[in-house]
């Protein structure tokens, strides 16, 4: 019976390492420095004036508390600053937070405000945002959460700052996986019961769609024979996805074709950010074993228990 | 002592998980039966309705039919909103949409017409503006469409302060066919709907399709 209920347990709180969160926090940091830049001629445009507005009222139907860049904008416009100057010290600190991820200095305080001020412009640019701020903002809300630094941070070898508890990093490193699995569980099912993704209709819609119409249409209907095959192929890698990436066996082939999946995506789509933050999710989820670390620096000290 | 406290604290963090992971599976269910409910899928007509019901019952569960003001609901949609769980993952699923187009016609003073699409500086910002597009095609309501076609029209104006009036035409755009294209046929533009701005920046009139 105790066996029963250590199981599960042991299944949620395996001894982890770091390398996971060596991989996740600077592949965030890089992401959102990438979507700081990306944005910053038109960060103003699409965050400010009645879009916004609109955006945050219709929000607030949903919740008031859910964070937004409007309460950003009320408390700088009470100390007298404009709603310009507000916005472009969010971007600022957003760029900062995310250098700051990227070499790991102060990394939980980093994570947090990054965390906040990609909620309060996603949030605030509802009507303008897409897939890649959900990914964002769930691969921020783990890495706030997990147990910082990692053993290549800066905090680590400067501040000598260690997490304590091995058990910990292996359980959110868990959670990220189980929600990856979700993820892609359900977005195979749902593409499985379209029929424009058996008979490959649904990949060339996806790449002469404006504005993902990168590559020229003549271009791609010379390989018109490889659309169906395409198409199942991606339905079948998203929704096996759960099934064949916790084997040893077939989670290399898996994770290396899910990368791959999306370098094409961002390649052929022109949707690098979004692809940038699906493969860092997925490769620090599942891909630390396939990475070699250098296990010699590792010193994390599990929490003793004392009776 | 300090064991009980970490099999403690273990077991306060598997109830979250399993607590977070419940919401997630719940969510992309809904997304995944408003898909079905949208159609067209390759399952029997007969599941649209089912799907339909489903939805609705299921969106219970998510405080969805409480009053806005309601604790609970607001605590679920906070939670939802902050961990980036609030919708499922049926991107281009279960088939990919056709898009929207938004052309603005300029009339200045002097009787010249110029034709000017929404534009950003960047690629990444592109995006966001097809996402702004489709918002603006989707959506049931009439008010919020005008208030963002006013919003583009806006930024339009600044750009071309010598301006008269300004006409927004938003129509949707449908894909060719692989067969289609090789005909030599081409996407097809519909119109829906169009805008009147003056100068006041008040919309005149909105003539629906």
């Amino acid at each position: 019976m105790r066996a029963l209920r250590q199981r599960p347990l042991g299944f949620l709180f395996p001894i982890g390492t770091d390398d996971w969160l060596a991989i996740l926090r600077p592949g965030l940091g890089l992401q959102v420095i990438f979507y700081s830049l990306s944005l910053r001629n038109d960060w103003n445009y699409l965050l400010s004036g009645t879009g916004r507005e609109l955006a945050e009222a219709l929000l607030s139907l949903e919740s008031h508390f859910v964070p937004r860049l409007g309460w950003l904008v009320a408390l700088g416009t009470h100390t007298g600053l404009r709603v310009e100057t507000v916005l472009s010290i969010v971007w600022a600190c957003l760029l900062a937070a995310g250098c700051c991820l990227l070499v790991g200095l102060a990394c939980r305080l980093s994570a947090i405000l990054a965390w906040l001020l990609h909620l309060c412009a996603a949030k605030t640019g509802g009507f303008v945002s897409y897939g890649v701020d959900n990914f964002m903002t769930i691969g921020l809300f783990y890495l706030m959460l997990s147990p910082l630094p990692d053993r290549y941070s800066l905090d680590w070898r400067l501040r000598e700052l260690r997490p304590k508890d091995p058990h910990l990093l292996g359980f959110w490193r868990r959670v990220l996986q189980l929600h990856l699995c979700i993820i892609y569980f359900f977005s195979g099912l749902t593409k499985c019961l379209g029929s424009g993704w058996w008979d490959g209709s649904n990949i060339w819609r996806s790449l002469i769609r404006p504005p993902f119409n990168v590559i020229d249409p003549k271009i791609l209907v010379q390989g018109k024979l490889i659309f169906p095959i395409a198409g199942i192929v991606i339905c079948l890698l998203e929704t096996g996805y759960p099934f064949f990436i916790w084997n040893n066996k077939t989670r290399g082939v898996w994770l290396i074709c899910i990368c791959g999946m999306h370098i094409l995506i961002g390649l052929a789509m022109g949707m690098w950010l979004f692809s940038l933050v699906m493969i860092v999710l997925n490769v620090a989820a599942f891909g630390p074993e396939l990475i070699r670390f250098d296990r010699h620096r590792i010193s994390l000290r599990p929490q003793t228990a004392v009776s | 002592m300090k064991t009980g406290w970490v099999f403690c604290q273990n077991y306060v963090y598997a109830a979250w998980l399993i607590l977070h992971l419940l919401l997630i599976v719940w969510v992309s269910c809904l997304g995944t039966l408003q898909a079905v409910a949208q159609g067209p899928t390759i399952l029997p007509s007969s599941f649209r309705k089912f799907a339909k019901k489903t939805e609705g019952a299921a969106s219970i569960a998510l405080g969805r039919q409480l009053p806005g003001s309601n604790p609970l609901r607001e605590t679920l949609a906070t939670y939802l909103h902050v961990a980036g769980i609030e919708t499922g993952y049926s991107y281009f699923a279960p088939n990919v949409p056709g898009t929207y187009k938004l052309v603005f016609e300029l009339h200045y003073p002097d009787g010249r017409v110029e034709y000017e699409l929404p534009s950003v500086s960047s690629e990444a910002a592109g995006l966001r503006i097809v996402g702004l597009l489709d918002n603006i095609g989707r959506t049931r309501y009439d008010t919020v469409r005008e208030i963002l076609v006013k919003t583009v029209a806006q930024s339009i104006w600044q750009e071309h302060p010598d301006v008269k009036t300004m006409r927004a035409i938003l129509g949707s755009l449908s894909l060719p066919t692989v067969s289609d294209f090789e005909a030599g046929r081409r996407e097809s533009y519909e119109f829906l709907y169009a805008y009147d701005f003056t100068v006041q920046n008040e919309p005149a009139k909105a003539k629906d399709r």
